[in-house]
């Protein structure tokens, strides 16, 4: 499970690496919310798995800090929601500190922490947030969307040296996959076609990723054979990847549980039609979460992002196909 | 597959035509030049022919309708032939059918607003020469998509028509007294007449015909001048048309030039617009230039030579231009003939001898600011001929000055009596 490649990523390093280090509400002795820190506290003791009182500022801030003192510290943050406590330390140290040292200075750090809806959680706990942090250069953005990317991702993680929000989603914990053992890195600004396919691309991350996979399930009986690609890391952002399944395809949809309005998505279609305009034969469709704070109520909640036959009804409009068509189905 | 017949742009500000009569209906044999419809703009009635041999598919009108410019009026196409638009190969055959089922007929294109093209469509019709407007789509609203043009491109090699001079003289306006027949320049074809015509004040038959290499006698080859001249006295002939008035821009000017001094026909006056044949040089740039052009992008650059202000280029001439080449022998005739003609920047044939044996009244038209055929040469012509040098005006005054030139030349014909 997603969860336990996590673990294994982080248990694999903290053996490998003396200076890796996780800090986090309820990480140490009850293993963690999302049961991803289980049994750390006992293999490497009260020192490297540390329990924090609620204070995510001062959370992020001994990460930012530690890290500039050279440990590779990993910080959860509960919800990403909560992130936003840390966002001085995040946007104007972390991000800051290599360039205005000269590049003497480096900030391993590794924020965990997970977002989007599913849980009926309400709008302080649902935010997909990644766009904030896309926003902000110096800062790296990976949303792994299955066990084996989360496992190499974290590892690659852990062995570089810039500021990384490592961005899980809570739909996804308990997700299943084959996870390779041992050493499985998997290097950043590689994205990963989910499924091949040649009529259209469909650009998703994190857990539009299933979502997308199941559309294209569906689309396939209908004759329609879309290619699911998942960018893995969206800074930085695989653009070669992305303009090669273009230059195939012809069409793309982009997939993101964010609200649509300053979204990555919307850069990515900015990208595509800068630099693969003659490659397109339909518009850019992006399907995405409403402008509005995430309701509480499950269905509506449901409603506030992109669902299966959302996505469908996307593919068909890039593919031409007429209303009617889609009103049949 | 079917290729449609398009509505004619037949004036630079036209957007639109009433269909006044449908020569065929689905299912007739048309050949290259037959008439299939006459449209109705509001200065004139038209003639629109098929450029195409084959099977009337589909007309996309009935009497009364009005039809956009460059749209498509009908397709032909190989009798029996369904109009394909679904599956055009972008899904695999197994999977053909749903795909297929799930898509409408969406073919035929809204009258109103503007359908559009997607950017890839207009980068594949660009590679391949084909004039997107002439495409029907299948996208949203019509827009013409990857797969339209994909269609298009298959359809368009192979078709072979017979080489034999197609019918003899085309009638742009109709009328009594001695016909007036105008003779186009190279590159062009007899339908570059049709803006300019609807400015004569003349109540005379305006005729025009396509040259060897040209139009719809696009397959018929011509070495040189004397060939390209005997082919045009030909189609005269062929027309039972002995007494005449003539007009003729550049190589055609040459043609109506040669013909008038020939003796054998009863011209009753000469207008010759930009003629070629009056000195040796020539810009043999553009002639290289306009022949390899494969966009219309390049087409574009090089027509712009052909006016004074490249912004009065209608942009549907450079679209019917390269329309024109796609799927037939025009360029490769046009080559020739060329080679025939000139010798890079040489005219290898001269209309002084005619012009000092021709009578009749005469004029000749230049534009002072001609990049294809220097205007000082109308300084050079015999004394009878009067000459008129139009500042501002490049190789093509007779769109440039549109009204000045067709007074000049309704003068020139009501000067025979």
């Amino acid at each position: 499970m997603y969860r336990d490649a996590l673990r294994e990523a982080i248990d694999e390093e903290m053996a490998r690496d003396k200076t890796v280090f996780i800090i986090g509400e309820g990480i140490a002795e009850r293993g963690g919310s999302y049961k991803v820190t289980e049994g750390l506290l006992a293999k490497y003791g009260p020192k490297r798995v540390r329990d924090t009182p609620i204070a995510e500022a001062g959370m992020i801030g001994v990460g930012v800090g530690a890290a500039i003192a050279g440990a590779r510290p990993i910080v959860e943050i509960l919800y990403v929601d909560f992130a936003m406590l840390g966002m001085d330390m995040l946007v104007n140290q972390a991000a800051k500190f290599r360039l205005m040292t000269g590049g003497d200075g480096r900030v391993p750090f590794v924020m965990r922490t997970q977002g989007g809806t599913g849980g009926g959680v309400a709008a302080q706990h649902s935010q997909s947030l990644e766009a904030l942090f896309y926003h902000i250069p110096g800062l790296k953005v990976v949303m792994p969307s299955v066990p084996a990317d989360a496992k190499g991702l974290l590892k690659y993680a852990l062995r570089q040296s810039d500021p990384v929000m490592f961005l899980e989603h809570k739909h996804l914990y308990m997700t299943k996959g084959l996870v390779p053992e041992g050493e499985h890195i998997i290097e950043f600004g590689k994205a990963d076609i989910k499924r091949p396919g040649k009529d259209v691309t469909i650009i998703a991350w994190s857990n539009m990723i299933p979502r997308a996979l199941e559309a294209a399930a569906k689309l396939a009986e209908e004759g329609i054979d879309a290619e699911v690609l998942d960018p893995r890391t969206l800074v930085p952002l695989d653009k070669e990847a992305i303009l090669t399944s273009v230059a195939k395809t012809n069409r793309v949809v982009i997939v993101q549980e964010a609200v649509r309005r300053g979204g990555v998505a919307s850069d990515i279609a900015s990208i595509i039609q800068e630099e693969a305009f003659y490659q397109l034969d339909a518009p850019i469709e992006i399907v995405a979460g409403l402008n509005i704070p995430v309701p509480f109520n499950l269905e509506l909640e449901k409603a506030s992002v992109p669902q299966v036959p959302g996505i469908m009804a996307a593919v068909r409009r890039s593919l031409h196909l007429a209303p009617a068509a889609i009103a049949a189905q | 597959m079917a290729r449609p017949i398009l509505m004619p742009q037949v004036g630079q500000d036209l957007t639109e035509g009433k269909i006044v009569a449908l020569r065929v209906k689905v299912g007739d044999k048309v050949k290259k030049g037959d008439i299939v419809a006459d449209v109705e703009s509001e200065k004139a009635t038209f003639e629109v022919e098929a450029f195409e041999t084959g099977t009337i598919l589909e007309v996309r009108h009935k009497v009364g309708d009005t039809a956009t410019v460059l749209q498509p009026l009908m397709l032909v196409g190989e009798e029996g032939e369904v109009i394909a638009s679904a599956n055009a190969g972008t899904a695999p055959a197994a999977s053909a059918v749903p795909l297929a089922a799930a898509q409408q007929p969406t073919i035929v294109r809204q009258s109103q607003g503007k359908a559009g093209s997607s950017p890839l469509a207009r980068r594949l019709a660009g590679e391949a020469g084909v004039d997107i407007a002439g495409i029907a789509g299948s996208g949203p609203g019509g827009a013409v998509v990857k797969k339209d043009v994909e269609a298009m491109r298959r359809s368009a090699p192979a078709v072979t028509t017979p080489p034999a001079a197609s019918g003899a003289l085309r009638t742009l306006q109709a009328g009594t007294g001695d016909p007036v027949v105008f003779v186009h320049g190279f590159g062009a074809d007899l339908s570059a007449w049709r803006p300019f015509v609807l400015h004569l004040g003349i109540k005379n038959p305006v005729l025009a015909f396509d040259l060897a290499a040209h139009g719809a006698n696009a397959d018929v080859q011509a070495d040189g001048f004397d060939a390209l001249t005997g082919m045009a006295r030909g189609l005269i002939a062929q027309a039972g048309v002995t007494r005449l008035h003539l007009v003729g821009h550049s190589l055609g000017a040459a043609v109506a030039a040669s013909l008038a001094g020939g003796g054998d026909l009863d011209v009753r006056s000469l207008s010759l617009i930009s003629p070629a044949g009056l000195g040796p040089k020539v810009n043999g740039d553009f002639v290289s230039g306009f022949l390899s052009s494969t966009s219309e992008a390049a087409l574009n650059v090089w027509l712009g030579l052909l006016v004074h202000n490249p912004a009065q280029l209608p942009g549907a001439l450079v679209r019917a231009t390269m329309a024109a080449r796609e799927g037939s022998m025009l360029a490769d005739s046009q080559r020739r003939l060329a080679s025939g003609v000139f010798s890079g920047n040489t005219q290898l044939f001269s209309i002084r001898d005619a012009l000092q044996r021709f009578s009749g009244p005469t004029r000749v038209i230049v534009g002072q600011e001609d990049r294809i055929i220097p205007a000082e040469y109308a300084r050079t012509v015999p004394g009878q001929v009067a000459v008129h040098v139009l500042a501002q005006t490049g190789h093509l005054p007779q769109l440039e000055a549109a009204q000045l030139v067709a007074r000049l030349v309704t003068e020139t014909v009501r000067s025979a009596g």
